[in-house]
């Protein structure tokens, strides 16, 4: 085993020290994830509605409003100048402006008359699924400000007593609204002044629009939260697939070289050889896994719904990808050749397989042709564990494929790399 | 006897490369291995120490059996004609390589590889990446990773090809100093000045064949042929084999007018042309 080690350790460091290796195992798997997750998400990666908000009307209940929309969780607000926030919308860097007109705080202290308060939301016509999220967003506070009113009712008596003034100052009108309104609001002034005994003190506490009780269930996610966790197993593929002609150019130069030669006329066997080539291949791949999610992890929002599974996904892509590497070895008598066949051997695979294309978006007809591509299963397995909430069960299916090919093209290069020697 | 080759066949493609040699090597010489390009020298060596297996024939080290098994491998060390090392490890992570393969480990491990760059004078260097090193550093370091275990058996094939005369003559001393230690080496070359300067015993081969086996003056004496006096008379070279070249000058003096002389001892070019019809290096 100790030998097997150095040769492992041997190679990894050699990877380690050749800077285009290290970048088509690293660095280019890491852009394609980040680049195209970028792409996906149209620049937010925090899957917040980033908005810029103009007060013009500057009343203390625009203030209100503008505060409790800031602290809304799944809302960035950016507050700003009306030019500067269109000029934000034309620019794509947020979905909407959100105008608060003079007016505002006035009309929201009239409730049952009149004009109601106005917001006035500009919009990327190109992003109308986030407008319409965000519209039911500023109806909710509006439902929640109605109901902060009346759970008050010192507020609640205030804001009907003014009401009752104005509605005095209204013009006299023939179908007897006047009348109407006045009668309403003597009417609401009484019950809310009512006297009230025990417990249940102020009487629009005890009153709302609809009672919702939440309980806490276990749910199965059955989609991405955001574009990274979909461009991340993306990326992982192709720093496997570097990782693989790395590694298979890698057995081809130790032959053009002269140092497997060497090495087998060592005390090393060619089963040591073997496993020494596919140790380094494994760890490196388990190495790019590692890093390439950590960093998902940490600056991308990429949580896994199983590390467990994760590990599993992972102990197998490896697997499967050691053994393809060994057959990949075995393309060609050179380096270049190699090389070159490797490239377009893999190229079609990972591109079938979704490496390039998320498989969900793909056509039917290339949906089952992926499933002759290893790639597939790898980034199936991957997302099975991160974002498609697979059970172990479901797991099984991608894993054993993986591992069935990784034996198989084991098998295949080792006996052709024993007929070469 | 250190090391046996009994009857050895190796044909490629119909062809073959050795073609039933047999020779021993006896423990603490240095025997050389003289012929031309394509003689079956670097095949010679692949089936001593085991990366090819012989058609027909046996190959057996200082008693210890085939080389085939691992453990008589450790006995032999080997430093190929192409330069098998890696590029991108230093001179150091090299040499700690091949000796971690060797089955060295430790403070043995570290101790070795120090004395191995020592001898090839590449300590100073321990910490260079391979590739920026010169051909005859290289060539040197070849040397170092083939000695780091101690091997009994040191094969070197074609040691000297393509280095500086700097680097040449310390790989001579190098060998010469192994040699000392009581070490066996078997030294290919197509260069008969280093078989000559080095061997105690040289095999000359060609097409696969032993030609011939013996010391250099054996060699010499045996299938040379007589020296030639080489003489110029009014402006003309003649060239004379003669056993007494004095006698001979003396006779010629006597009758014309010798301008300028010199003698060409017989070497092992003469020998390879005397056996084969074919200079060494055609």
């Amino acid at each position: 085993m100790r030998v097997i080690l150095a040769l492992a350790c041997k190679d990894l460091k050699i990877l380690c020290r050749l800077k285009a290796g290290l970048f088509f195992t690293l660095g280019w798997p890491l852009l394609v994830a980040v680049f195209f997750g970028l792409i996906f998400s149209s620049g937010s990666g925090s899957g917040k509605l980033r908005v810029a908000l103009v007060d013009e009307d500057r009343t203390a209940a625009s203030q209100r409003y503008s505060s409790r929309l800031e602290k809304q969780e799944n809302i960035e607000v950016r507050a700003t100048s009306r030019d500067e926030a269109l000029s934000l919308v034309r620019q794509g860097k947020r979905v909407a402006a959100l105008i608060i007109p003079p007016g505002f705080g006035q009309a929201a202290e009239r409730m049952f008359y009149g004009d109601p308060p106005q917001i006035q939301v500009w919009i990327d016509p190109s992003r109308k699924a986030e407008t319409a999220m965000l519209e039911g967003l500023l109806f909710k506070l509006a439902a929640e400000d109605m109901q902060r009113v009346f759970a008050d009712r010192s507020v609640s008596t205030e804001m009907v007593r003014r009401a009752l003034e104005n509605v005095e100052d209204m013009p006299p009108d023939n179908g007897g609204e006047q009348q109407q309104t006045r009668r309403f609001l003597q009417e609401l002034d009484i019950y809310l002044n009512r006297p009230t005994g025990g417990e249940t003190g102020t009487p629009g506490a005890s009153w709302q629009p609809l009672k919702v009780e939440s309980r806490e269930v276990t749910i199965q996610r059955k989609g991405p939260k955001n574009s990274f966790e979909v461009t991340f197993p993306q990326g992982v593929l192709w720093g496997i697939i570097g990782c693989v002609m790395s590694f298979g150019v890698g057995i081809v130069a130790e032959r053009t070289h002269g140092t497997l030669p060497r090495l087998q006329m060592s005390t090393l066997t060619q089963t040591h050889l073997l496993a020494g080539k596919a140790l380094a291949c494994f760890l490196a791949i388990a190495a790019i896994e590692i890093v390439l999610f950590l960093l998902g992890r940490v600056f991308f929002g990429v949580r896994p719904s199983s590390l467990l599974l994760l590990g599993l996904a992972g102990f197998a892509t490896a697997v499967g990808f050691v053994g393809i590497m060994m057959l990949a070895s075995t393309f060609g008598k050179t380096e270049q050749s190699v090389a070159g066949v490797g490239w377009a051997v893999m190229m079609p695979i990972a591109m079938l397989g979704g490496g390039m294309m998320p498989l969900f978006i793909m056509p039917g007809w290339m949906v089952a042709a992926s499933n002759y591509s290893p790639a597939k299963w790898a980034i199936l397995a991957l997302e099975g564990a991160l974002w498609r909430g697979f059970t172990l069960q479901e797991m099984l299916l991608p894993c054993g494929v993986l591992l069935l090919i990784g034996s198989l093209c084991f098998a295949l290069g080792t006996r052709i790399l024993r007929l070469v020697r | 006897m250190m090391l046996r080759l009994d009857n050895l066949y190796k044909r490629y493609n119909g062809t073959p490369a050795v073609d039933g040699l047999s020779l021993d090597v006896r423990p603490g010489e240095i025997f050389g291995l003289l012929g031309p390009n394509g003689a079956g020298k670097s095949t010679t060596v692949h089936l001593a120490v085991g990366l090819l297996q012989p058609d027909q024939g046996a190959v057996e080290l200082a008693g210890h059996g085939s080389p085939k098994s691992p453990d008589v491998r450790a006995l032999i060390g080997v430093a190929p004609q192409a330069l098998a090392l890696y590029d991108y490890l230093t001179v150091e992570e090299n040499v700690r390589f091949f000796g971690r393969i060797q089955r060295l480990s430790g403070a043995r491990l570290a101790e070795r590889t120090r004395q191995a760059l020592e001898f090839v004078g590449l300590k100073d260097r321990s910490g260079k990446l391979v590739h920026t090193l010169s051909g005859g550093m290289k060539r040197r370091l070849n040397l170092a990773v083939a000695l780091v275990h101690e091997p009994a058996l040191v094969l070197l094939d074609e040691p000297t090809v393509g280095v500086d005369p700097q680097s040449r003559n310390s790989i001579f001393e190098n060998i010469l100093e192994l040699r000392r230690l009581g070490r066996t080496i078997v030294y290919t070359t197509h260069y008969m000045e280093e078989a000559e300067r080095l061997c105690d015993r040289v095999a000359i081969m060609d097409h696969g064949k032993l030609l011939a086996l013996d010391t250099v003056s054996g060699l010499l004496e045996h299938n040379a042929g007589s020296p030639t006096l080489v003489i110029e008379i009014d402006g003309r070279e003649t060239r004379i084999a003669t056993d007494d070249p004095l006698a001979e000058l003396n006779r010629l003096s006597e009758t014309s007018r010798v301008q300028r002389f010199r003698l060409e001892r017989p070497n092992l070019e003469q020998v390879f042309l005397n056996l084969t019809g074919r200079k060494l290096r055609d």
